[in-house]
């Protein structure tokens, strides 16, 4: 085979039903791009509509693209694409994990791995460079995660990077996750996996990842993308005043400064001025353990942790002695939503309990959630799933779909009492679908279904349903107003959707965002300042089409959307400017094919107009505006002020919307993309500019193309 | 083996007297010979007429600190890119990946409690310590591995070197390590003195220091690889 750059060149192909594993070219998929976009295509070639996410028919992709294993900043991240179960119509949808997966799948040589099918038995998949073989996995199903993973290392060798399933996707929970490393999950697709007896798959590789540029250009490119690189979320502005700093702003993730620590590092390692000219201090500016839990965090921090190539360290890696208690393992590490999901269990809060005060108890909690959740192998659909118990528990509803006794075994005095262990009750009913009340796993929209939760649970703003389908809202209206709301309308699921907010989450002055923004999107008034929105314009249609496309660019590259694009930068003598081509820059340097930002944008923007085919065509409805892109009532509804009185939308203090507002939102963002713009349907003109005239065929054969 | 030795010879009659060697091995061998030299890898015979390969000592060597480490292994990928145009784990000269999970010693049963990232986060990075009698060098069969002029870093002529791994198993942490698809060894050159590694590392906690600093702290008595400081 001839020499690839960036791309390994190679899909491997695991039938599990036949045991057959193949070989595919990843170049005849290079239209689109890696990861998620090749995934989709793989999807929509050779997973029929009706299929469902547990059948043997379906499909899962792991896909990296051409700039994972290069050492591209933040380009670590494994895409996972297949059915999802927690969805209604069991759309198409994407989970990531970051980690050290991906580069090590590149390494061994692989760009994607492909499977299908069902084995008889529970088996794990050993890739060995190009040798790959299905092995038994009977003695290590029903262990979670973390053994899992050293069980796979114990046969394959210590370099081994592994992702697996715990006990909830081997049960088949909906909202069950993928992880690998200490603590990176991809959600949703746990089951997925477990429904074809696949436990985990196993990674090693001695190959490389050839660059075709320049080593010299490659390296100058790097260190310009290490300047304009901000902390986590792409934010510039560090939290607390700076000798180095025009602005600082105390909501950002930028926490490091003099006299914090990561305190139980062994000496204490301070995190320091993190000046952003000095490239040994990039991956001390972002202290999450502080950002997430508060000061008390950081006498259990023993550092930051994260993915391969990535400087932005967003992962609290903490020793938690008190979890001894319970029989875990001391160490345990997260971010985010893996923190803040047993938070939003413990909806009545968590107080002081076992022996701690209420400051450690804030730390102790979420650990003892996070470990359980990481082992297991649950999934919270972006928080969701406490609000959904908090929702059942305090309209009384759960007392009347769970059986009496089953009721009185819950232990709500802890719930109540904000004592944490109850998350140790909660999450194993959940991950061995232990009776009545594990349902709360199946996903808000089969779980209201079944125990019919009435239309002030999808209409009170307060339970954050973005979506009939059952999504939460996840950087929404709250972020840019129609920017984030219609954002949120596109996907299958949460939209995980950072691209907008890897912007004007910055901490940027908002004139300055403004002015950037008029750069690229061609005015300022592309976006608004926070809770202070106007009526809708092309411009913020732009915003919503570059987003959805650079997410989907990202995540086929693949490289983080949660740090990329870089829009903004923390240099005084760049104006604060980024660079929205590095994305381009990088892909042509890795791959020597040479592609504008400009056509990468529209090979992007090719993959979304496909993974909108595939919804349109599993949904099988004409319009997408109706069947798909609709928000909750609450999302349109005017917001009450403190005086009880209404504010009306487009005024301050509100980050309501507007429905009129959202419909010409809709239309805009649909003449952005190409598609029709009554329906939101992609039209023939618009599949075929993009080579996709097979898919045209397709829907129209279906009676699903525009007229 | 008898092209190499001619090519040892004119190496020395163009490059080198025996003064500048031994002023640049500092060893003081009194009254050795000096017979062959291949870069500054020198093979001297005593008055006794035993013979001995000398290296010359390096001017630095690399340190690397478990504590500060964040495991993002910019180091790995800077460094092959650099060198050998491509990103790689497994032909790094600074060792992460393999024990990133599991530390040093590997998987046990007390994973959880031992290094690695699936352990207590301590993340030991194993890098070569140019030692002053270099088993990587002694091995060789070939005479591939010689001190570099400028750094007196060994390093691997590639067009000596047949992929034996002789270098690999003789060295006390396997260190050098052969390509699987050039079938050359790799190691540590310490990049012209300013090794990318270092320069990539987002927390600093690889440094390159002045020889006998480095040995103090890659050679004590509580250092298990090539780390602590």
């Amino acid at each position: 085979m001839a020499a690839t750059y960036g791309y390994t060149g190679k899909i491997l192909r695991v039938n599990l039903t036949t045991g057959k594993i193949s070989t595919d070219d990843t170049l005849k998929y290079k239209d689109f791009i890696g990861g998620e976009g090749m995934a989709m295509k793989i999807m929509w070639d050779e997973v029929a509509p009706g299929v469902t996410p547990y059948a043997p028919e379906n499909k899962i992709v792991f896909g990296t693209g051409p700039l994972c294993g290069t050492g591209v900043p933040c380009s670590g991240r494994t895409n996972i694409t297949s059915l999802l179960p927690s969805s209604p119509f069991h759309g198409v949808s994407s989970s990531h994990m970051g980690g050290y997966f991906a580069t090590e799948l590149k390494y061994s040589g692989w760009d994607m791995i492909v499977v299908e099918g069902k084995a008889a038995n529970p088996v794990w998949l050993r890739i060995e460079d190009d040798k790959v073989k299905i092995e038994d996995a009977r003695w290590m199903w029903g262990k979670g995660i973390f053994d899992t993973q050293a069980m796979v290392a114990s046969f394959m060798g210590k370099e081994a990077q592994v992702a697996a399933i715990g006990q909830a996707g081997e049960n088949l929970v909906n909202l069950s996750v993928i992880r690998t490393g200490s603590s990176h999950s991809a959600g949703g697709h746990g089951g997925v996996m477990g429904s074809k007896n696949l436990k985990a798959i196993g990674v090693k590789g001695t190959g490389s990842v050839k660059i075709a540029g320049d080593r010299k250009a490659w390296a100058e490119l790097d260190k310009l993308m290490m300047s304009v690189i901000g902390a986590n979320n792409q934010m510039v502005v560090p939290s607390s005043p700076q000798p180095w700093a025009e602005f600082n702003d105390k909501s950002s993730r930028w926490t490091g400064r003099k006299g914090l620590y990561w305190g139980a590092a062994n000496p204490p390692v301070e995190t320091g001025e993190c000046d952003p000219h000095d490239m040994q201090s990039v991956g001390l500016r972002t202290m999450k353990a502080v950002f997430d839990f508060g000061p008390q965090a950081e006498k259990y921090t023993v550092r930051m942790g994260g993915c391969s190539h990535c400087p932005i360290r967003c992962h609290s890696q903490l020793k938690v002695p008190q979890l001894s208690k319970y029989g875990m393992d001391e160490y345990v590490s997260n971010t985010c939503m893996g923190w803040f999901s047993p938070r939003g269990v413990m909806f009545k809060g968590i107080k002081a309990f076992d022996g701690n005060s209420e400051a450690d108890a804030a730390v102790v909690g979420p650990a003892i959630g996070a470990k359980l959740a990481d082992d297991y192998g649950v999934w919270c659909n972006y928080g969701q799933i406490g609000r959904d118990l908090q929702y059942a528990y305090e309209t009384g509803l759960l007392k009347k779909v769970l059986p009496a006794d089953e009721y009185a075994s819950i232990p709500w005095e802890k719930l109540e009492k904000g004592d944490a262990t109850f998350l140790i009750d909660f999450y194993e009913r959940v991950a061995f679908k232990k009776g009545e009340f594990s349902h709360i796993a199946d996903g808000t929209y089969w779980l209201a279904e079944r125990w019919k939760f009435g239309d002030d649970f999808w209409n009170g703003k307060v339970y954050k349903v973005w979506s009939r389908q059952g999504f939460p809202v996840h950087h929404s209206n709250e972020a840019g107003g129609q920017v984030g709301a219609l954002i949120s309308c596109f996907s299958n699921r949460d939209a995980q959707n950072h691209s907008h907010m890897n912007f004007i989450g910055s901490k940027l002055p908002i004139a300055l965002q403004k002015e950037i923004a008029g750069e690229i999107f061609g005015s300022p008034d592309a976006l608004d300042a926070p809770s202070d929105y106007k009526p809708m314009n092309e411009y913020k249609a732009r915003f919503v089409k570059w987003s959805l496309g650079r997410s989907m660019l990202h995540n086929s590259l693949t490289v983080c959307n949660w740090m990329w694009p870089m829009s903004v930068s923390p240099l005084k003598e760049r104006k604060y400017r980024g660079d929205t081509g590095l994305e381009a820059k990088f892909y042509s340097l890795a791959t020597g094919i040479q592609l504008s930002e400009k056509e990468l944008d529209e090979a992007a923007a090719r993959c979304f107009t496909l993974f909108r085919a595939i919804t349109q065509r599993q949904m099988g409805q004409k319009d997408l505006r109706v069947a798909h892109d609709q928000t909750t009532e609450w999302v349109t509804h005017a917001e009450k002020g403190k005086d009880g009185k209404e504010i009306p939308q487009f005024t301050k203090g509100t980050i309501a919307m507007e429905e009129k507002d959202m419909e010409l939102g809709r239309t805009l963002v649909y003449r952005e993309f190409g598609w029709d713009e009554k329906t939101g349907a992609p039209t023939r003109a618009c599949l075929e500019k993009y080579g996709m005239a097979d898919v045209a065929q397709d829907l129209a054969s279906r009676g699903l193309l525009p007229v | 083996m008898s092209d190499s030795t001619e090519k040892r010879e004119t190496i020395l009659s163009k490059d080198q007297t025996r003064r500048d060697f031994l002023k640049m091995t500092g060893t003081g061998l009194a009254g050795a010979f000096v017979a062959l030299t291949l870069g500054c890898a020198t093979t001297v015979r005593t008055r006794e007429g035993n013979e001995l390969r000398v290296w010359a000592t390096p001017q630095g060597a690399l340190v690397h600190d478990p504590n500060r480490c964040v495991g993002c292994k910019r180091c790995e990928a800077a460094c092959t890119v650099r060198n050998d145009g491509k990103a790689s784990a497994y032909i790094s000269r600074i060792k992460v990946s393999r024990n990133q999970n599991f530390g040093v010693a590997g998987v046990s049963a007390a994973y959880a409690k031992a290094d690695g990232q699936l352990g207590n986060f301590r993340i030991v990075a194993e890098t070569c310590r140019q030692c002053e009698k270099p088993a990587c060098g002694v091995a060789c069969p070939t005479g591939a591995l010689s001190t570099d002029k400028k750094t007196g870093a060994r390093v691997v002529n590639a067009k000596l070197c047949v992929g034996c791994g002789a270098c690999h198993d003789a060295c006390p942490w396997n260190l050098p390590t052969v390509d699987a698809e050039t079938r050359k060894s790799t190691k540590c050159l310490v990049c012209d003195g300013d090794p990318t590694c270092a320069k990539n590392c987002p927390t600093g906690a690889i440094r390159y220091l002045p020889y006998a600093e480095a040995e103090k702290l890659l050679w004590g008595a509580e250092v298990v690889s090539g780390a602590t400081a």
